[in-house]
């Protein structure tokens, strides 16, 4: 069951991430606008990040045959979708990513000494929740300003995604329980919610122009 | 990004003449200098989105076919990006 809720979402993942990416690409050709390369980078870097755990499943499963998944594919894999999350916070403009005091940067240090032997995997699944309710926030204020219904299925697509990827991180604690399939599940969700009102962006008419920088 | 889809988007929308628009009536739409706007406009003379028309000796612009393209583009990823709830 895990294993087949697994390979949906990095399918999903993948596909939706290449739709959307497409789409950004076409929009930065077309209009050269900065916000568009980085949602370009954003969803190209989600989708690789989804296909490299699941051509790892594949290869695990026609090929490989060991029973689980390469655990360095796999943070592979979360490391790619990190940068992508980055990118969209990063498209939010993060004004105070890392604290100003002094104080406060020696003692955030700290936490990557008291970590070293958790596996990376977990980390990166922190900094993906942190950038992701972080853009589900911002997404959710932008639709207060201009009430563009759209902004409201993005927001609840980030935010549901942040919280598979909460779950996902909080199941090493209870490894064996439904917690995991849980997380999958409701990340399959988010990533329908967040292509609902990208598939309503009409693309009729528009080619790329050679001539526009 | 926006200050060039007001551009444009006045340069077919909103003429004062079938000769095209002049800068003073462009900067009053745009609300931007002078200096600012001189330096938009010939951008995008040379990059062929408008096109310069000599009237009675002063210069007025004009939407080019490209540049009705370009603003129809622009039109649809504002949107877009309005989904992410991000500006372009």
């Amino acid at each position: 069951m895990e294993f087949l809720l697994e390979n949906i979402l990095n399918l999903i993942g993948f596909l939706v991430g290449l739709g959307i990416g497409i789409m950004s690409m076409i929009g930065f050709r077309n209009t050269g606008s900065p916000t568009l390369f980085r949602l370009t980078i954003a969803f190209f870097s989600i989708s690789i990040g989804f296909f490299v755990i699941w051509a790892g499943y594949m290869a695990e499963d026609f090929v490989i045959k060991a029973g689980n998944i390469e655990r360095w594919i796999q943070t592979l894999g979360i490391a790619i979708q990190t940068v992508g999350y980055f990118f969209i916070a990063f498209s939010h403009s993060i004004k105070s990513f890392f604290p100003k005091s002094s104080y406060f940067r020696s003692v955030g240090i700290f936490p990557l000494f008291l970590v070293s032997s958790v596996q990376i995997e977990h980390i990166f699944r922190s900094v993906s929740f942190i950038l992701l309710a972080y853009g589900a926030i911002e997404t959710m204020l932008s639709y207060f300003e201009n009430r563009n219904k759209g902004a409201i299925s993005v927001s609840i697509g980030l935010a549901l995604l942040a919280l598979g990827e909460f779950l996902g991180w909080y199941s090493f604690v209870f490894p064996e329980s439904i917690l995991y399939s849980v997380s999958m599940t409701i990340k399959i969700g988010g990533l329908i919610a967040l292509f609902i009102p990208v598939s309503k962006v009409p693309l009729t008419k528009i080619k790329f122009d050679e001539g526009l920088e | 990004m926006k200050i060039i889809g007001d551009i444009l988007s006045t340069t077919r929308d909103d003429l004062q003449d079938e000769d095209g628009a002049t800068v003073t009536y462009l900067i009053r739409k745009a609300n931007i200098s002078h200096s600012r706007i001189s330096r938009i406009l010939k951008t995008l003379v040379s990059q062929g989105l408008l096109e310069q028309v000599d009237s009675q000796g002063s210069n007025k612009y004009r939407i080019s076919p490209t540049g009705r393209e370009f603003l129809q583009a622009y039109y649809k990823f504002t949107n877009f990006a309005d989904n992410f709830g991000l500006s372009i």
